[in-house]
């Protein structure tokens, strides 16, 4: 579609600004002057508008994520009350440059495209955005690089200066309809159109920054140098201080934290910029940090700019607007600089791939914040560290899960925790989880009683796909807490109705001491079974325990294995346990001969939004709280950041 | 009703300047007493109770009678919060551990006959846990009174407070000020804790570090840093004695 275009004259921009202003309907940004840099901010005059900028402080994200954000509103007297807000006001977003909007767009598609991010949404929606072509060329700016310093899409009205009057480009009905309503304009003649042109010409000249690897090589240029000392090199020098994804207009990750009044009576959920680059980024509730050297953290926002998102998307999250370079203090964050380094050493073997393709995509639409009131119906202990808790959903719908599917469980004024799922699936409102005291809100749920209320959001994450299972034989091993959706698994699968699916089964289990099993009845129950071979270990047993079973860790359980039993072409292994335990145990299960491609596991991440939005879980490309957390060890094997 | 923690403030060498911070609520102090009985206060009220749950506690530790006061304090209390920076970690106080406590009075005070005087008994400065343990931590000279509700929520709730162990540039960074250095100052927020909202750097003043150091001023990437803005080991090492003297920085699971 051919854009219209219009022209006005500065005098009458002015007035049209200084009408918006006065009139009310909405609240008018523009980017001004701050010291000598510059900044989004609310106007109170045209006068006061520089439209001649170079690049802002922070990019205009902050009006659709902004740096703290009110997600829900809770009371703690009542049994379990939380609202969704939302105030804002219609706004107008006058001078985003080209690199900017097009940052918007590619934010559109994580929060957009898919489970719906509400507050996103609303923002956008009530937004108009008149974007301006860039007249100064800011010091560290590579847009023009990155094809992003000019664009035809993104706005709703887009201004190019040309001389005495400014060029309009009509990109939306809405921005045709509010320069109807508010200004005084003409149409564009060829001249101002060949303006347009040797406007954007002239400022073309100006990059002092340039990217020598095209954006569409970036992804094989980094992923043929995963390895390469670059990344240690330069992260000694990172203060890990996270301004480079603080000022990036492609950041988008956050965390979410609990905020309650003093009097205790009720609080707020607050969403706010968190940052890749901060070691507690990746921190679970038993403390461990799954991207624990800066090496890593560092590598991971260049990977995510050039591999990740754009594997997942197809745009490179970069847009060159060199904000991040003028934020790093030892100037190690720039990808102009750190893409040109690593041409030097671009080599051919790109064969790594760090992104998993999703086959059924789940589309859900809609609230992803807000949980649903559950009932806990029993509490019961399972062990000194553990307890299972029954749950209800007071909605009483089924919670139509899969085995391997997971729930936040929330707890306002203390906050969401994952937890696997350990009941098969049924046609129930109730389920069961099992909580170990590690964290806030672990260690507030078990100290709540039968009738408390409590959040439910999910089911989340993948699940097992029940059908690969079909017709083979099954060994399932757990360590430690991973008994808890294998539970869910085993019991699925010895339900009558479905047991004829699969041939034998056999079933290992391995805790820390005697006193960490947990379900020993089911265990009991399922030793008896003809059919299903169950074996036992625990890894350490002091005299005083009673203990009669093996001693030894999960891998002296294998050569008990019946060979008879075990076709290993035909048998599907699952593997759910604490990190440390995988690698062991697929070298236990390659040795046995199974494949690589009949291998899940489960994998433990920090899942914060569970709905792959908040970037906390991600194994290089991954969201494991969507893609996951089951995957193919097959898939998942090429994932160096996996187990 | 469940009875209410009681709760009681007190201080050692200091300002007074956090207290003030908490009497600052103003009429959020009423929600403090909904949640807390406030049984001994000496900046604002005139009852004393030695019988608390809680002990907040600002200041540092300075002589053998603050010692003893201090446990003393612990031994009553169930719960002992430091409270801004001369508690945390001595503080500005500790500037005077450069030099020995005896040519510190020799300086101070000339030939005056101090003998037998406890009060002028001073050794080298000390933070609470260099004493006795203390359970939480609230940085900050003076603290941040949003902190301050935070962590004192956090308790009534039983949750671990929350409390940054990130750099100042994070909050720096969100509030969108222009970075100090790019202002040709120089500042402390890039190793330092944050929490405080950066309020320092959004009032274009550079920070000082009173939230202690989250990494210390000899790791490669400070060096790199002075090196880039043509800063000396000696500027960080000055600007660090205000509230960090002979302080490594914090641990990460602090």
């Amino acid at each position: 579609m051919k854009q219209q275009v219009k022209t006005i004259t500065k005098k009458d921009f002015s007035t049209f600004v200084n009408t918006l202003i006065k009139d009310g309907t909405y609240e008018v940004i523009g980017v001004q002057a701050k010291g000598k840099r510059f900044a989004f901010d609310t106007l109170s005059s045209a006068g006061d508008l520089r439209l001649d900028y170079d690049v802002t402080i922070l990019p205009p994200k902050k009006y659709f994520l902004p740096q703290y954000e009110m997600l829900l509103k809770f009371s703690l007297q009542k049994p379990f009350e939380g609202k969704e807000t939302l105030l804002d006001a219609p706004r107008i977003i006058i001078g985003v440059h080209p690199y900017d909007l097009i940052a918007l767009e590619q934010t559109d598609r994580h929060y957009l495209d898919q489970q719906q991010d509400n507050f996103y949404k609303k923002r956008r929606e009530n937004t108009l955005l008149i974007g301006v072509d860039i007249q100064s060329v800011s010091e560290r700016s590579f847009a023009a690089s990155m094809n992003t310093n000019t664009t035809d899409t993104g706005f709703d009205l887009l201004l190019t200066d040309i001389g005495a009057n400014y060029a309009v480009t009509i990109g939306t009905e809405k921005g045709e309809k509010i320069l109807k309503k508010y200004a005084t304009v003409k149409d564009a003649t060829s001249t101002d159109l060949n303006k347009i042109k040797t406007a954007r010409n002239t400022v073309l000249k100006k990059y002092k920054q340039k990217v020598k690897i095209d954006k569409k090589d970036w992804s094989s240029l980094l992923v043929a140098n995963y390895d390469h000392a670059i990344w240690e090199e330069r992260a000694d020098v990172c203060m890990e201080c996270s301004s480079c994804t603080m000022v990036c207009p492609t950041c988008f990750c956050y965390d979410v934290k609990e905020d309650v009044s003093l009097n205790l009576k009720q609080g707020n959920r607050i969403r706010t910029w968190d940052g890749c680059m901060l070691k507690d980024f990746t921190k679970v509730g038993s403390g461990e940090v799954f991207r624990d050297e800066v090496k890593e953290r560092y590598r991971h926002r260049f990977f995510r700019k050039g591999n990740y998102l754009p594997e997942r998307y197809g745009f490179v999250a970069c847009v060159g607007c060199g904000r991040c370079g003028i934020a790093c203090l030892p100037d190690i964050a720039d990808p102009c600089n750190l893409i040109n380094e690593l041409a030097h050493f671009n080599s051919e073997s790109d064969t790594g791939k760090y992104f998993i393709k999703e086959d059924n995509e789940v589309l859900e639409k809609g609230i992803i914040h807000l949980p649903r009131s559950a009932t806990i119906k029993k509490v019961t202990k399972c062990n000194e560290l553990d307890s299972l808790f029954e749950i209800e959903l007071d909605d009483k719908k089924p919670l139509g899960h899969k085995p391997g599917q997971f729930v936040e469980v929330s707890l306002y004024g203390y906050g969401e925790a994952p937890f696997g799922i350990s009941t098969p699936p049924g046609n129930t409102p109730v389920f069961e989880i099992m909580v170990r005291q590690v964290g806030n809100v672990t260690k507030k749920l078990c100290s709540l009683q039968p009738g408390d209320k409590v959040g439910i959001r999910g089911p989340l994450g993948n699940g097992f796909d029940m059908k690969t299972l079909e017709g083979k034989t099954l060994l399932f091993t757990s360590g430690g807490t991973g008994m808890v959706p294998m539970r869910s698994l085993i019991n699925h699968v010895l339900n009558p109705k479905e047991r004829n699916k699969f041939k034998d089964i056999i079933i290992l289990y391995g805790a820390k001491r005697p006193k960490e099993i947990t379900f020993m009845d089911d265990v009991d129950r399922w030793k008896k079974i003809h059919d299903v071979q169950c074996e036992l270990t625990v890894d350490k047993c002091e005299p005083s325990e009673c203990w009669g079973g093996c001693t030894g860790l999960i891998t002296t359980l294998f050569p008990k294995i019946q060979a008879d039993k075990l076709d290993s072409k035909n048998t599907i292994a699952v593997v759910i346990g604490p990190p440390v335990m995988y690698k062991f145990v697929i070298k236990c299960l390659q040795t046995l001969g199974i494949p690589d491609d009949n291998i899940y596991v489960s994998l433990e991440r920090r899942m914060k939004c569970g709905v792959a939005k908040c970037g906390h879980c991600q194994i290089n490309g991954v969201y494991v709280c969507k893609e996951g957390p089951v995957f193919n060890y097959g898939q998942l094997k090429q994932l160096p950041e996996a187990l | 009703m469940k009875q209410k923690p009681r709760v009681a403030v007190f201080d050692f060498a200091d300002c007074e300047g956090c207290e003030l911070e908490i009497a600052d609520l103003e009429e959020e102090v009423l929600d403090l007493i909904e949640i807390v009985d406030i049984v001994s206060f000496r900046e604002v009220m005139k009852d004393h109770s030695d019988d608390y749950d809680i002990a907040i506690v600002e200041g540092s530790i300075m002589r053998p009678m603050d010692e003893k006061r201090l446990r003393s304090i612990r031994n009553h209390a169930k719960i002992l919060i430091a409270l801004g920076a001369c508690a945390t970690m001595g503080g500005v106080n500790k500037i005077r551990n450069q030099w020995m406590p005896e040519d510190v009075k020799k300086e101070v005070y000339g030939t005056a006959d101090l003998k037998g005087n406890e009060l002028f008994d001073v050794f080298q400065t000390k933070a609470l846990n260099e004493v006795v343990p203390v359970d939480y931590y609230i940085y900050g000279c003076p603290i941040d009174r949003d902190e301050f509700k935070s962590v004192i929520t956090a308790i009534a709730l039983g949750k671990k407070p929350e409390i940054p162990r990130y750099p100042v540039c994070v909050e720096c960074k969100k509030n969108e000020n222009i970075c100090q250095f790019e202002l040709g100052s120089f500042c402390l927020g890039p190793i330092t804790r944050a929490g405080c909202k950066a309020i320092c750097p959004t009032h274009n003043s550079p920070c000082e570090g009173c939230r202690g150091l989250i990494k210390k001023a000899d790791t490669e990437c400070v060096k790199e840093v002075l090196d880039r803005y043509k800063l000396s080991y000696e500027d960080i090492r000055r600007r660090c004695t205000m509230y960090n003297y002979g302080r490594k920085e914090c641990s990460y699971d602090e």
